[in-house]
């Protein structure tokens, strides 16, 4: 991993997500999403990669997130595109915990 | 058993693009034969009536997969190519200038467009009547979009209203001339056409349900349509009166037809060998033990997927809940399960800001649900209704009703 870029971005604390929540982040005018699974905060863009919907409002099961819109999945950890109409990869992003506190590498 | 069978894999859309897939992700020995009409690899069919009319996406962005995936996974994919005989007893099929053999073949040939009968005659395509299923005719329609000023659309289901909505976005004048007496009547509640109608007139398009087509005449450049003793003058016809399985080829064979090829829960025909996919398919589904037909994106992939499986000897049973959307302007409609057969109803949201559901319950229990919102904003709770529909879990319509309860929390 990359180690040079760090801009992490406080996102939320752990207590106020469940298991299979997303929370929204948005910075400099890009939107990203941050998921708790079973083994920890992982991130994403926040928009899908097929249609300009949020998947904030998507579905998260099984360590996917499910685009709202048309049903396009993605797989969190990897951000690859595993069923149609989603074609293109979500980009990735490290993610932190730090005294109960969820961090975002932006860079 | 290590002869490598021939799979034949006859129609090329979604179905069998999934099929051939899966397949290939159990099998790498088998010949595997794409056989498709269209001369295209298989590809994406909903943005034809939307953002490919809007010119937001290429051809290649609707490709489900490149031409490489093909070639890496030995799939052969045979294009142009008009089957016209069917010999199940020798397990061939032949186009007028060859014939392909098979061990096991897969008929995914989807559906083709009604043709709009009017006074006892046939309205077929010409140059200002068009009809929408494919790319070619997607080519042709937005071309004719943009030469045109006045629009009329025979019928208001889901293909007639995303052209309506794709058109009115040029700029151009809409009418909608719907038989029924409400919009997308076979499958949508009243209350989500209601608030889709709503929309388009919002936008100037003017609706008339209950429209009763006397008479088309062509006149000079333009056409004049009589219709509950009204004439309307258009000077582009776009038709979307529903889609017919493509059986055709098989009707003087052995093969059970009644409203598309009989398959049973593991896609499979009456006879040996042969399965069925995707819009030409009316399976049985054991979920809801009935046999139905569906025309839907997801339906095509998860079913292709499934015959492919029991083809190549992994039996699964087919029992995906129903899930189908439709885009206009903003808005996203979403329909899961079957909304018929209900005793109660529910509502969650009222504006379509936050989105708007309605539950159909039968004995407390979740049967369909249909849902309309900007954006995603239905997305989720639709698909937790049909996980719950599919659990068959009990539910309240206080419960659905309040925002704040969390579906996946049931």
């Amino acid at each position: 991993m990359e180690t040079e870029n760090k801009n992490w971005q406080l996102v939320s604390g752990t207590a106020d997500m469940d298991i299979e929540d997303i929370i929204r982040f948005d910075y400099n005018n890009k939107t990203y999403c941050v998921y708790k699974l079973e083994d920890g905060f992982f991130a994403t863009d926040g928009i899908c990669t097929h249609e300009a919907v949020h998947l904030e409002e998507g579905l998260v099961m099984d360590g996917e997130i499910e685009c709202p819109m048309h049903q396009g999945i993605f797989d969190i950890k990897s951000g690859a595109a595993i069923s149609p109409p989603a074609c293109e990869d979500l980009k990735t992003y490290p993610v932190k915990v730090e005294n109960d506190l969820v961090y975002i590498n932006i860079f | 058993m290590n002869k490598i069978s021939k799979i034949l894999i006859l129609g090329g859309g979604q179905a069998a693009a999934y099929a051939a897939k899966e397949i290939r992700s159990i099998d790498i020995k088998s010949d595997l034969t794409i056989i498709s009409e269209e001369k295209y690899l298989p590809y994406e069919r909903p943005p034809l009536s939307k953002d490919y009319i809007l010119d937001k996406v290429t051809f290649d962005d609707l490709l489900f997969f490149p031409e490489n995936f093909y070639k890496e996974n030995k799939i052969n994919f045979i294009g142009s190519t008009q089957i016209n005989k069917v010999d199940f007893d020798n397990k061939k099929i032949s186009s007028s200038l060859k014939n392909y053999d098979y061990d096991k073949l897969l008929i995914a040939t989807g559906s083709t467009n009604r043709h709009l009968v009017i006074s006892g005659k046939t309205i077929l395509p010409e140059e200002n009547i068009i009809y929408l299923r494919n790319f070619e005719e997607s080519n042709i329609l937005k071309n004719k979009i943009n030469e045109a000023n006045n629009i009329t659309i025979i019928g208001g289901g889901f293909i007639g209203l995303e052209i309506a909505s794709s058109a009115v976005q040029k700029g151009k004048n809409i009418t909608i001339l719907e038989r029924a007496s409400q919009l997308m009547g076979r499958v949508i509640p009243l209350e989500i056409a209601n608030l889709i109608q709503d929309k388009h007139k919002a936008v100037g398009t003017k609706i008339h349900l209950n429209a009763d087509i006397k008479d088309i005449k062509k006149i000079n450049n333009s056409y004049e349509i009589n219709h509950n003793n009204q004439i309307l003058s258009a000077d582009l016809i776009i038709i979307g009166v529903g889609s017919l399985p493509n059986t055709e080829i098989f009707q003087n064979t052995s093969l059970k037809i009644d409203n598309g090829i009989i398959t049973d829960e593991f896609s499979a025909t009456s006879i040996e060998d042969v399965y069925a996919a995707g819009d030409v398919s009316n399976f049985y589904h054991p979920f809801y033990q009935e046999y139905m037909r569906l025309e839907s994106f997801k339906h095509a992939q998860n079913h292709g997927i499934n015959a492919g499986k029991n083809l190549i000897g992994q039996k699964t049973s087919y029992n995906k809940i129903p899930w189908m959307w439709s885009d206009q302007f903003n808005l996203n409609l979403q329909l899961t399960g079957i909304c018929n057969n209900y005793d109660a109803t529910a509502q969650r949201g009222s504006t379509l800001e936050e989105g708007i559901i309605y539950f159909f319950l039968k004995n407390r229990k979740i049967v369909g649900a249909c849902g309309l919102g900007v954006g995603g904003k239905i997305g989720r709770d639709i698909r937790l209704a049909g996980k719950l529909s599919e659990k068959k879990t009990k539910v309240t319509n206080e419960l659905l009703s309040d925002k704040n309860n969390k579906l996946n929390k049931i």
